[in-house]
């Protein structure tokens, strides 16, 4: 997680790449999940949401720590 | 009853999720905020500034540039014909003060043999001695004169100091080389290390002796090495003050303040890999705590 992302000569700190992926990843789950009709069971679903988006950009973080 | 189950359900499910959410973002804050690594590392050596110590017209260039050399390699020539003439000049210095010597020793026991049976004043006697200690002296004089040349014509010879590699090297025969006028650039293969310029707020997890991981810019495997020790002091960027003048503090009010970055200097554990390396390159330094420290 402490590497960098080499785009072209520019080192992006792998942080920001995980946010854009996380934040593509979130949207398609959340469009599978309306779907499935999950959000009925659902309180409040733009905090749903947001909590979401932090659930996966963490696990990507962890997932990704030794590289 | 059932709506409100259905309800305390669902509100359930959310919180959950908004929970395990706090805990994974808690760890991602600590992770980038407090866990001791940083991006701003750098490859370090010492490097020996090649200076020749006589002055004279290079005559031959042994390396070129890039070149590796082991200590005690001859570098480059200046032209020893000065040199070698300055030798002579000597020995021929020592050999007239030789023979003053010699010729004032020669007096000087004649007049000791001759001073009791009063045919020599005790004046006389005392300027033939002091004749000798000046002759010693001169011949002295000499003789360090000698010496002096032979370590000029020895110093016409540029060696290495150390083993290592030079670089940035250009110099051509012909060129003038002056005395402490560096010449050429050598990088002691001996001393490379790693320089983490860790934020201060991150410190306080970061001691000597710690196990740390070096990655460096584009190399696809991690070195290892320890913390070897933390700068003692970094410039006051806040104060402009001379020795001896009054303090001159510049006036700021900043909302958004920066932490200090302290140079950690981090000895490698392989120096044959260290080898490899080209003091400048980038690396990211990560200071290795628990499981990982090993």
């Amino acid at each position: 997680m402490n590497g960098q992302i080499d785009i072209y000569g520019v080192f992006l700190p792998a942080l920001l790449v995980l946010a854009v992926i996380a934040y593509v990843l979130s949207r398609q789950a959340s469009r599978v999940l309306a779907r499935t009709g999950f959000y009925r069971l659902v309180w409040h679903r733009p905090l749903f949401d947001a909590a979401l988006y932090v659930v996966i950009l963490g696990l990507l973080a962890w997932i990704t720590r030794g590289y | 009853m059932k709506l409100s189950l259905a309800a305390s359900g669902k509100m359930l499910l959310t919180l959950a999720m908004v929970g395990c959410a706090a805990v994974l973002g808690l760890h991602l804050w600590s992770y980038y905020m407090s866990a001791p690594w940083t991006r701003d590392g750098h490859i370090r050596a010492d490097v020996v500034r090649i200076a020749p110590d006589v002055s004279g017209i290079v005559s031959e260039v042994l390396i070129h540039d890039n070149q590796t050399v082991e200590k005690g390699d001859v570098l480059i020539r200046i032209d020893p014909e000065r040199f070698r003439i300055a030798l002579d000049q000597a020995e021929a210095a020592v050999a007239g003060a030789k023979a003053s010597l010699d010729f004032a020793k020669n007096e000087l026991d004649r007049s000791d043999s001759l001073l009791n049976s009063n045919v020599v004043s005790v004046s006389r006697h005392d300027e033939l001695q002091s004749n000798y200690r000046k002759a010693d002296a001169s011949h002295q004089a000499a003789l360090a004169n000698l010496d002096q040349a032979r370590l000029n014509l020895e110093r016409s010879t540029v060696v290495a100091p150390v083993s290592g590699t030079i670089s940035n090297f250009s110099l051509r025969p012909g060129s003038y080389a002056t005395t402490a006028t560096p010449v050429a650039v050598l990088v002691d293969a001996q001393s490379f290390y790693a320089a983490g310029y860790f934020e201060e707020t991150r410190l306080p997890r970061i001691r000597p002796g710690a196990r740390a991981r070096i990655d460096i810019m584009g190399a696809s495997a991690p070195l290892y090495g320890h913390v070897v020790s933390i700068a003692a002091g970094i410039e006051d960027r806040e104060r402009s003050d001379s020795n001896g003048g009054l303090a001159n503090v510049t006036p700021t009010f900043t909302w958004v303040r920066l932490a200090q970055r302290i140079p950690v200097r981090i000895g490698f554990d392989d120096p044959e890999a260290a080898r490899q390396l080209i003091a400048g390159q980038s690396a990211t330094i990560t200071i290795l705590e628990g499981d990982d420290a090993g």
